[in-house]
């Protein structure tokens, strides 16, 4: 749950930057003849929003609507006593709350039935919602409008680069202090290691934390935690109480080499490929998947986006590679990084001393 | 956590089963599918029994055999299948679902339920009619909702257990208070207690400051001074089922105002528990609190420009059905809710106070330890 710190911080994310989200699709919308694009989030899944506008839906459901020309506004459910607050950790001034989106879509439209609607992401909408909005603004033209603000947030800029630099760097130190071998680790229970996470990232001021223990074979824990941290999120995975088990050992040199695979043009395939000779000292059984997901769908862990096969990591991209490992009792265990990818190769952002891991 | 070879877990299924297959057939359903998103997942644990982090899951229940659950994440397959309570556990492609559409295709149900069919995405929505042309799709949430809330003893049982971890988060909350420090930090101390205790998540909003405080929010990076109150509602989830403390406490000593606010808050729950009875409406319990509130003047403040819910039941879920004036949902024994009089009133701005409460035959048992009173952090 969105619990943490949310912050509007120009020093970040710099004003003109902000704007700049707002015109590219503003810019965008004029060129497909939308006049208003609706964004929906949830408590789960509100990174379009957060991204034009930073707004944190923590509760509940809410809609962005973005005109293509003019301020956007936020559609909610929540009650006018939170308008204050998200005032100010946002740069949305107009906002409006109901008890239904079709009712609130329609009064910001105010009889406006020439306004041709665009549903960003419409496929992800819940359906009823959607029909809810298009039922209340019968008589406007109502289209589907793709995955343009998602687009927009695949590449990072260089002010969110360094965010999430800070953000992979906390997370490194929060997973290090709880796996590493030493003193400070040895003997800790699941529990404790998720407790001490959660700690060392809300802590500095993460929003969002989803740490899971593992029971893996061999008393190997495997811990992953994916964080958020203002609208961009980190993913680490390390495998911990190893013993004397080989397996983990194959599993950190499979991550280690696709991650030196993740070039710009590099398909999953090829990351598999690249970990291929590790994998295959894995125990008789056990299989193996090698992915990459954007930073950007990690409120999913990619699972609402599409990954065709032949999907390859571009340029500039910020990437998650996971290592997921299934025994052959179905037991699970995964290593993973986030990591920064340019044409000079991968820079781990949550593993920076990655060059003495390997 | 207990397993399938328990006695008590098996029955507990079982009756589940039972009492779902008689709502469906009493609403012509062929078929059940409960759907879960990332932020809603009751009802896919209510069949299941165990924790699942795939961004949709879904639990297909037929009017006999075994329960298949679905998870888009891979990780959740084993511990949905080593609880025991779905018979077929299957992962789950949210572009190309075929693992379920090729399931209900088999079935051809002639009229299926879809609890959360409310908030089911379209790509779902649209593969699940697609593979059923024929069939009568409705939405099965109210169905659930109302087996939901009434309780087992066994989820009872669970529900009391989430005190210790509710103890421990509260306990943080006022022990790490002090000038100076954040809000988030204090967010960050009380996840760290009650992840300790085994949380599996907790919802939490939080608001400091003096009189000027009108409602929570998420933390912000406003620093504590002397003399603020601090209000949160914290709610672990443990096992599943969620349990919320709403309480208030102050930086130092706490003032006149604080105190009269919170005599008058205290008060407004003590009515709301006596009004607790099995067959009493939730109109009738947010009644008894907010007739404190009229009786001393501060009726206005139980109004819409201010804070009207007066509770919400819990469960696998944290915010079931609201306790709010014009809500005549009957609350029978064994139905669990808290009882919360939050608002803002002039006397010392927006108060939080409140305890969760299960109905028992002759009243209410109320279901967390942590003494209710205006917490005095030391400084």
């Amino acid at each position: 749950m969105k619990r943490g710190l949310v912050k509007l911080d120009p020093a970040e994310i710099p004003d003109a930057e902000r704007e700049d989200r707002v015109a590219r699709l503003q810019r965008q919308l004029k060129d497909a003849g939308i006049d208003v694009a609706l964004i929906y989030g949830d408590v789960s899944r509100s990174d379009d929003i957060a991204y034009l506008t930073n707004l944190c839906i923590y509760w509940n459901e809410g809609i962005l609507a973005v005109p293509a020309a003019g301020d956007p506004a936020f559609l909610t459910k929540l009650s006018p006593r939170v308008f204050g607050w998200m005032r100010q950790v946002s740069t949305v001034a107009d906002i409006h709350s109901g008890r239904k989106f079709g009712d609130l879509a329609a009064k910001y439209l105010d009889g406006d039935t020439s306004a041709t609607v665009g549903l960003i992401d419409a496929e992800l909408w819940p359906a009823s919602v959607a029909g809810e909005i298009r039922q209340a603004l019968a008589g406007h033209d109502v289209r589907d409008t793709g995955d343009l603000a998602r687009q927009a947030r695949l590449a990072p800029s260089g002010p969110e680069l360094a965010l999430l630099r800070q953000a992979g760097g906390l997370l490194a130190g929060a997973l290090g202090r709880t796996t590493a071998d030493g003193a400070a680790a040895d003997g800790l229970t699941p529990n404790a290691r998720i407790a001490a996470v959660e700690r060392g990232l809300r802590g500095q001021g993460f929003l969002d934390v989803f740490a899971r223990a593992g029971d893996a074979p061999d008393g190997v824990t495997s811990l992953e935690v994916t964080g958020q941290y203002r609208a961009l999120w980190v993913h680490a995975s390390r495998l911990t109480d190893t013993g004397a088990a080989a397996w983990p050992a194959v599993l950190e040199r499979a991550l280690a080499a696709a991650i030196g695979a993740a070039r710009p043009g590099a398909t999953a395939a090829a990351l598999a490929e690249a970990a291929g000779p590790a994998l295959g000292e894995l125990p008789a059984g056990a299989t193996a998947r090698v992915r990459w997901t954007h930073q950007a769908d990690m409120a999913t862990g990619g699972e609402y986006a599409s990954y065709p096969p032949g999907l390859s990591i571009t340029s500039g991209a910020a990437v998650v590679i996971t290592v997921d490992a299934t025994f052959p009792d179905g037991r699970h265990a995964q290593v993973a990084d986030t990591v920064a990818v340019t044409a000079d190769g991968a820079e781990s952002l949550t593993e920076p001393d990655l060059e003495a891991a390997r | 956590m207990m397993t399938t070879t328990n006695p008590a877990s098996i029955a507990e299924r079982d009756l589940r089963l039972r009492r779902v297959r008689a709502a469906m057939a009493a609403d012509g359903l062929d078929a059940l599918l409960a759907f879960a998103p990332a932020w809603r997942r009751e009802n896919v644990r209510y069949f299941t029994d165990a924790p699942a982090g795939g961004t949709a899951t879904f639990a297909l229940i037929t009017t006999t055999g075994d329960v298949t659950a679905f998870s888009t994440r891979a990780a959740d397959l084993h511990g949905i299948k080593r609880r025991g309570w779905a018979g077929d556990v299957q992962e789950l492609d949210a572009r190309a679902p075929r693992a379920l559409t090729g399931r209900l295709a088999d079935m051809r149900p002639g009229r299926l339920g879809i609890a959360h069919y409310e908030l089911l995405p379209r790509f779902f929505d649209d593969a699940i009619v697609a593979a059923l042309p024929a069939a009568e799709i409705v939405s099965a949430t109210r169905l659930m909702d109302d087996i939901r809330l009434v309780k087992s003893d066994w989820e009872i049982d669970r529900m009391r257990r989430v005190d210790a971890a509710v103890g421990a988060g509260w306990q943080a909350f006022v022990d790490v208070l002090e000038p100076g420090l954040p809000e988030y930090a204090i967010v960050a101390a009380v996840e760290e207690a009650i992840k300790a205790h085994g949380a599996e998540d907790n919802f939490m909003l939080i608001a400091s400051g003096k009189d000027e405080v009108r409602g929570m929010t998420a933390p912000s990076p406003r620093v504590l001074e002397a003399g603020d109150m601090v209000r949160t509602e914290l709610t672990p989830q443990l096992d599943g089922y969620w349990l919320q403390i709403c309480r208030s406490a102050t930086v130092g000593q706490a003032s006149d105002a604080q105190k009269r606010s919170f005599d008058l808050f205290n008060d407004a729950v003590n009515a709301g528990v006596a009004a607790v009875r099995p067959g009493v409406t939730a109109h009738d319990v947010a009644k008894a609190q907010n007739d404190v509130f009229r009786a001393r003047g501060y009726g206005e403040y139980c109004t819409s420009n201010y804070t009207r819910v007066r509770g919400h039941g819990h469960g696998l879920h944290l915010d079931e059905t609201p306790i709010i004036e014009g809500n005549e949902t009957v609350l029978p024994e064994n139905a669990v809710f808290i009882i919360h009089p939050n608002t803002y009133t002039p006397i010392a701005g927006y108060h939080v106070l409140g305890d969760p409460v299960r109905v028992t035959p002759d009243g209410a048992e109320i279901l967390i330890s942590t003494e209710r009173k205006l917490f005095e952090g030391v400084i």
